[in-house]
């Protein structure tokens, strides 16, 4: 037994959460769905600590919409120790689970409010959790236009959304890729900056949300900008190294700021003036 | 709050004796030129002139104590939570808090200073219980400098030289070879109730009128006055500098390893081979000079460069944490990095050398 004290440790320790299904969805990815002892009460754009015992622990951002379901679903890219182990497990095992940590967005935020969303590549994940309460409440939210790009046809997360999303009459998707491949495509040619200058935007009542790789943000600000967008309108949702979850191990400051505890979402005021901010 | 004085065989006595109900640990000599803080067993030598800073006695020196004491509250390597396979596939995740008693004897104001600051990290935002728990069973027993511990040291310079808060009693050694022992908590006032220690009064003029033999300056002194030394460091992003003091370095990390308040860590998990789907995870000591330090996946590093990494660091001792404690520099100039850096880069040039950039007139035109 472990003595008892006055300090909780549960910020550190995680809970079983029991795999529902995994389902291949690209080469590298995988879509994952998993029981929870008790609802996760997120926000769009938050992220959980995953972790297999023995193997290791990695962010991975919440991918479903906010609600009060006892499930979480979630995409992981299959890139180190981590993330390969958990692509070979099955429906029915565990995983470790700790979380929700960092701000998410304010759905608030957005209403009444256009929004252009832009997701490189996984940035669809994360911000499938915005997209999905923006899409269900086309009254409260506005007129939604998601850029969705990805490096080849093979690589398009969430094909079935994207179309079902662009069925909605207030939602507009443009679907993109660098190259086809030699693949079968239905979309655009080209990078998540080519559509921005040809949207029909009213500018001053609209707000943009950006999640990719890294080297994507300065451009895409950059396009937006040139459409007159001020930095208070943007939210980005930032990657960095991250340990802990909770401000405390050091791995994700961007300068000062600690991204996993003031991000991963930030409005790009906030972080304008930081230079670690984009590079 | 209470004062006494004692001599070396009563401060042995009482210190022997705490070690049967504690866990007491003293800084003791490794080998020619260094120190660390060692649990005090029944037979292990105390030889309380490291304490006293008597230039004829060989005192103990924090720079040459390659561990910082904080390290018992916050160690390199510390289990966080066991596992084991619950009844339904699952896993049982067992917290791994330490409460064991402890007593740590022997801190230097730096160091003192240091864990203060871990303190007030540890406690904001959503607090350490690893660190706490340990830290709430855990006594200071501080001892004053009254000369400074080598060519490295520069508390004075960073503010830290007369650090007392957080330590329970506080030393002072006397002109006469006794030390002065004075109860800073209610903790300490326990803790020194039945010594048998002589009570003292005015305690104030006694440690004053022994620092007054300090040497003056104490240790180096910056070229410019702390504050000015923090707002350059501060509001240097570009600078040569930078470049000029990593152009040897290793990124070896060894600077953040031993500094007393680089408290940055990542997670490591261990399997028991002996009992099947049974582990644990630890956290363990990392340091922002390792170059994946600040990498993610897809190899995107977001401080490729040693000059960014060591940016990172000295911004963070004397720019980025003292703008989000109240204390003043994280750097408490014990000296440490300097010392034991294989190439002799030291913060104390780096930060020297960003005021004397930005007084220079071309920075004003900036
Ligand atoms: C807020 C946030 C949300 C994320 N969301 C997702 C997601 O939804 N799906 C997904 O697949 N991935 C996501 N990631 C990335 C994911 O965390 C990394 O791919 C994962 O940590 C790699 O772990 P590993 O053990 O498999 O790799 P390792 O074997 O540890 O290393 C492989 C690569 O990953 C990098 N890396 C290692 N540890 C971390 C870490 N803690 N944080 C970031 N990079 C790291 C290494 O530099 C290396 O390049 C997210 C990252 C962050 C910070
Ligand atoms: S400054 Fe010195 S101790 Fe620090 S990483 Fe570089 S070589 Fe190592
Ligand atoms: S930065 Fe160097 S001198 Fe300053 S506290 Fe850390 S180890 Fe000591
Ligand atoms: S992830 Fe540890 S401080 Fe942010």
């Amino acid at each position: 037994m472990q003595p008892m004290t006055e300090f909780d440790p549960a910020p550190l320790i995680p809970r079983n959460a029991r795999i529902l299904d995994s389902r291949r969805v690209t080469a590298k990815e995988r879509h994952f769905r998993l029981a929870l002892e008790a609802p996760l009460g997120h926000r769009p754009g938050q992220f959980v600590m995953l972790s297999l015992p023995g193997v290791g622990e990695a962010p991975i951002s919440i991918s479903c919409g906010p609600g009060d379901e006892r499930e979480v679903e979630l995409v992981i890219r299959a890139c180190g120790s981590l993330t390969h182990a958990l692509h070979q497990r099955q429906a029915g095992d565990v995983v470790g689970l700790r979380g929700p940590f960092g701000n998410g967005f304010d759905l608030q935020d957005f209403e009444q409010r256009d929004t252009v969303i832009v997701a490189g590549g996984l940035g669809l994940a994360p911000l499938r959790s915005l997209i999905e309460p923006l899409a269900a409440r086309p009254r409260r939210y506005g007129h939604v236009t998601l850029i969705s790009g990805c490096r080849t046809p093979a690589d398009e997360l969430y094909r079935d959304k994207l179309r079902a999303w662009a069925q909605l009459p207030h939602v507009d998707v443009i679907r993109l890729v660098n190259d086809t491949a030699h693949q079968p495509w239905d979309g655009e040619v080209g990078l998540v900056t080519a559509p921005i200058p040809r949207l029909d935007l009213e500018i001053p009542n609209t707000l943009a949300v950006l999640c990719g790789p890294p080297v994507m943000y300065k451009f895409v600000i950059m396009a937006l900008a040139a459409r007159g967008m001020q930095n208070e309108q943007i939210y980005v949702d930032l990657e960095r190294r991250m340990r802990c979850g909770i401000g405390k191990c050091g791995h994700c400051q961007i300068n000062q700021v600690y991204c996993c505890r003031s991000g991963p979402v930030f409005r790009f005021d906030e972080v304008a003036t930081l230079p670690e901010a984009l590079t | 709050m209470t004062s006494f004085l004692a001599n070396e065989q009563a401060l042995e006595d009482w210190l022997r004796r705490q070690a049967e109900r504690h866990e007491v640990y003293w800084p003791q000599r490794m080998g020619k030129a260094s120190y660390a803080f060692q649990r005090l067993r029944r037979r292990s030598p105390l030889r309380l002139d490291r304490l006293d800073d008597a230039p004829a006695s060989k005192p103990f020196r924090a720079s040459a104590c390659v561990v910082p004491p904080g390290r018992l509250l916050a160690p390199m390597q510390e289990l966080l939570y066991r596992f084991e396979p619950d009844d339904d596939g699952g896993y049982r995740f067992i917290p791994c808090l330490d409460p064991t008693e402890r007593l740590i004897a022997g801190i230097r104001p730096c160091d003192l200073k240091a864990i203060h600051l871990m303190d007030a990290v540890n406690a904001e935002g959503v607090p350490d219980a690893h660190y706490l728990t340990r830290r709430a069973h855990t006594t200071l027993i501080a001892s004053n400098c009254l000369q400074p511990c080598d060519a490295h040291c520069f508390c004075e310079a960073a503010g830290s030289l007369d650090w007392r808060e957080g330590a329970d009693v506080f030393l002072t050694p006397q002109a006469d070879g006794q030390q002065l022992v004075e109860c800073l908590t209610p903790r300490g006032e326990a803790l020194c109730a039945d010594a048998g220690f002589s009570p003292c009064d005015a305690p104030e003029e006694r440690r004053q009128s022994a620092e007054a033999h300090r040497p003056q300056p104490f240790g180096r002194q910056f070229d410019a006055p702390l504050v000015k030394v923090m707002a350059a460091v501060d509001e240097t992003w570009d600078s040569p500098v930078w470049d000029k003091h990593v152009e040897r370095c290793f990124s070896c990390g060894t600077c953040n390893l031993v500094c007393p308040t680089c408290y940055c860590f990542d997670m490591r998990d261990d399997l028991d081979i002996e009992h099947p789907g049974c582990g644990s995870r630890s956290r363990c000591a990392d340091g922002c000079m390792l170059p994946e330090f600040a990498e993610v996946a897809g190899g995107h590093n977001f401080r490729a460069t040693p000059a960014a990494r060591q940016r990172h660091r000295v911004k963070r001792k004397l720019a980025y944490l003292p703008t989000q404690f109240a204390d003043g520099s994280f750097c408490v100039g014990c000296g440490r990095c300097g010392h034991q850096c294989t190439v002799d880069i030291d913060i104390f040039d780096i930060a020297n050398d960003l005021a004397a950039a930005s007084e220079a007139p071309h920075a004003a035109d900036d």
